[in-house]
């Protein structure tokens, strides 16, 4: 199994400001496939995502990535599981300003301490290939449309080989024509190079393209769903 | 460096403005450190030029040139010391000259030395002291500014002697004073005896040329200096402390390097501003960077790195500029002096304040939380 949670609480501030973000959540993603998690505004989708990515600590229960628990790491060991194991899709802006399409996937390979060599530059010119991008490798973000951003920033996140992929509102700066084209390729990426992929999204017709979806309401899970082209 | 780079190439409007104030202050430094250098010469250039390890002064409890008067016995009590290789009395009076043509000169300091003697300057047109009595060497800067020529005779205000220029040194000051040189008992009748001499008939009593300033000395390295003190009744001072001795020194040492401690202070702080202002505006990409796996180590030497980058290029121009400008002082006779060490020095330091400044940012970067890079916690 890719990803593994288990009963997870996550408990934000404190005293009478405390909100319980997470409230007791388990589900499981195995890998190749793509589970959605869907939910209003402040429902506890991206808390979600930070506990799985290993930016927040639970207040309790477990995250497994890859048969790794989470809560035993340190935020030095969290840093390299980031590194290693989990890909990131953000938001569209989340491009670094001054590195061209290229250059977005070769610093994986510069945080993981090492100078790209020819292998790593031919792995990333095919990541940008197969999201169709290829052509646009030396563009810098503002050089580049929303879509197109997005699919650089899907080829960033598989560039480190990982085994899961958490993808945060994916489609929500682009229209619905270029959110489905986003969507139906995270779904193709993430069969063909078989990561286990979470992406939460507050819109209901992006769960087409989702192996299964989970509905998150204050914090819990209130459905979970198998998609009916599945 | 991989990010480093690529932000000083993208934002380069930014990294060019900040360079030019790192620029400006590199060719400040090192215009200062020249005219540092060029005043420390000027007032001391004689005192650097005299082939000595040490001077022996009157013991007084703060000993200068014109304060100190040594006798006969004491310099040579010091030259039969043991571990003192030679020694020779130096006389120290400020007068105002005239030129043949009855013009002021310059005030200028006579020194009294030994012909022959250790303390004679190198002459570059002329001859030694060892000609006529009344012969003196004066500075090529003196003789160019005032069209004084070798066989002109130039008089003492106040006491009317008169001296025969049989030779040109190069420039040697001290306290921002020209140093003429003439034999020692010339010195001492100008000094002690009476305006225009003795009267015709009349000697000069011999006691006149038992004084001198001070005692200048070539030391061995196991001359016991405290014992010889005490016996003839001087304070001895090493060559670098005896250049204090000469009247503003000190303090001009002290004020130039009061303003280049507050450069320095003013650059880390200008750098220190600039990274921190550059790394607030970055927070969202280096949250960004974080989540994405880069640990504190990568984003620190990253922006070290780039701190580095800028201040090398900087400090490079500017240094540059400066050098290319002081050379023309250094020509047109200013008091400016272009030492290498010293300018390597200022520059190294800048750069240190500069990375020092730029560690203000260091810490916000660790404390930058990798969550931002989701844009929200809930």
């Amino acid at each position: 199994m890719g990803l593994q949670v288990n009963d997870v609480v996550l408990e934000l501030g404190d005293g009478d400001a405390q909100i319980t973000a997470l409230d007791h959540v388990s589900f499981g993603v195995d890998a190749g496939e793509l589970l959605a998690v869907l939910g209003p505004s402040g429902a506890g989708k991206s808390s979600l995502l930070a506990v799985c990515g290993g930016l927040r600590h639970p207040t309790s229960g477990t995250v497994v990535i890859g048969g790794k628990p989470l809560m035993a790491m340190n935020d030095s060991q969290l840093t390299r599981l980031r590194l290693q194991s989990i890909g990131f899709v953000f938001q569209q802006s989340n491009l670094i300003s001054s590195l061209t399409s290229l250059d977005q996937l070769l610093l994986m390979v510069h945080l993981a301490g090492r100078r790209p060599r020819k292998a790593d530059r031919d792995h990333a010119m095919a990541l940008l290939n197969s999201v169709d991008m290829g052509h646009r490798a030396n563009r810098l973000p503002d050089q580049l449309s929303g879509g197109e951003r997005q699919r650089i920033g899907i080829a960033r996140a598989l560039m480190t080989k990982p085994s899961l992929l958490l993808v945060d509102e994916p489609t929500s700066m682009l229209d619905q024509v270029r959110g489905h084209q986003i969507v139906a390729l995270l779904n193709e990426q993430c069969h063909q190079h078989q990561v286990a992929a979470v992406m939460v999204t507050h819109d209901v017709s992006m769960l087409d393209a989702a192996d299964r979806s989970l509905h998150i309401v204050d914090g819990r899970i209130e459905e979970v769903a198998v998609s009916a082209t599945n | 460096m991989f990010l480093a780079w690529r932000d000083l190439v993208f934002a380069k409007g930014r990294f060019l403005l900040m360079s030019m104030i790192i620029a400006l202050v590199a060719f400040l430094m090192t215009l200062l450190s020249g005219l540092a250098s060029g005043l420390i010469k000027n007032n001391i250039s004689g005192l650097m030029a005299l082939d000595v390890t040490n001077l022996a002064f009157e013991y007084n409890d703060r000993p200068n040139y014109r304060n100190s008067m040594v006798e006969r016995e004491m310099w040579e009590g010091w030259r039969n010391a043991e571990g003192v290789v030679a020694a020779e009395p130096l006389g120290h009076t400020m007068f105002t000259a005239r030129t043949p043509e009855d013009l002021p000169l310059d005030d200028v300091v006579l020194w009294g030395v030994e012909p022959g003697g250790f303390l004679e300057p190198d002459v570059l047109l002329g001859e030694s002291l060892k000609g006529p009595d009344d012969g003196v060497i004066i500075s090529a800067l003196l003789a160019n500014k005032h069209g004084v020529k070798l066989g002109d005779v130039i008089v003492l205000d106040r006491v009317l002697t008169k001296l025969t220029v049989i030779g040109i040194t190069s420039e040697q000051n001290i306290g921002h004073v020209p140093v003429i040189y003439t034999p020692i008992r010339k010195w001492q009748e100008a000094t002690y005896g009476p305006p225009g001499g003795p009267p015709p008939g009349e000697v000069l009593p011999d006691i006149l040329f038992d004084y001198a300033s001070v005692i200048a000395l070539q030391l061995a390295p196991d001359a016991d200096i405290e014992t010889v003190d005490i016996e003839w009744g001087t304070v001895t001072m090493d060559k670098q402390s005896a250049y204090e001795a000469s009247s503003g020194y000190k303090e001009e040492v002290q004020t130039v390097k009061m303003i280049q401690g507050f450069m320095v202070v003013i650059s880390a702080l200008v750098i220190g501003a600039f990274f921190t202002i550059w790394t607030i505006q970055r927070t969202q990409e280096i949250g960004l960077v974080k989540a994405l796996g880069g640990s504190n180590a990568y984003l620190l030497r990253d922006t070290m790195g780039q701190a580095l980058i800028l201040m090398i290029l900087a400090v490079g121009v500017g240094t540059f500029l400066a050098v290319w400008l002081g050379l023309s002082f250094e020509q047109s006779g200013k008091p400016f002096m272009l030492v290498k060490d010293n300018i390597a020095g200022s520059s190294g330091l800048l750069i240190v304040a500069g990375l020092i400044g730029s560690m203000v940012s260091v810490r916000l970067i660790t404390r930058i939380d990798p969550i931002i890079a989701l844009g929200r916690t809930r």
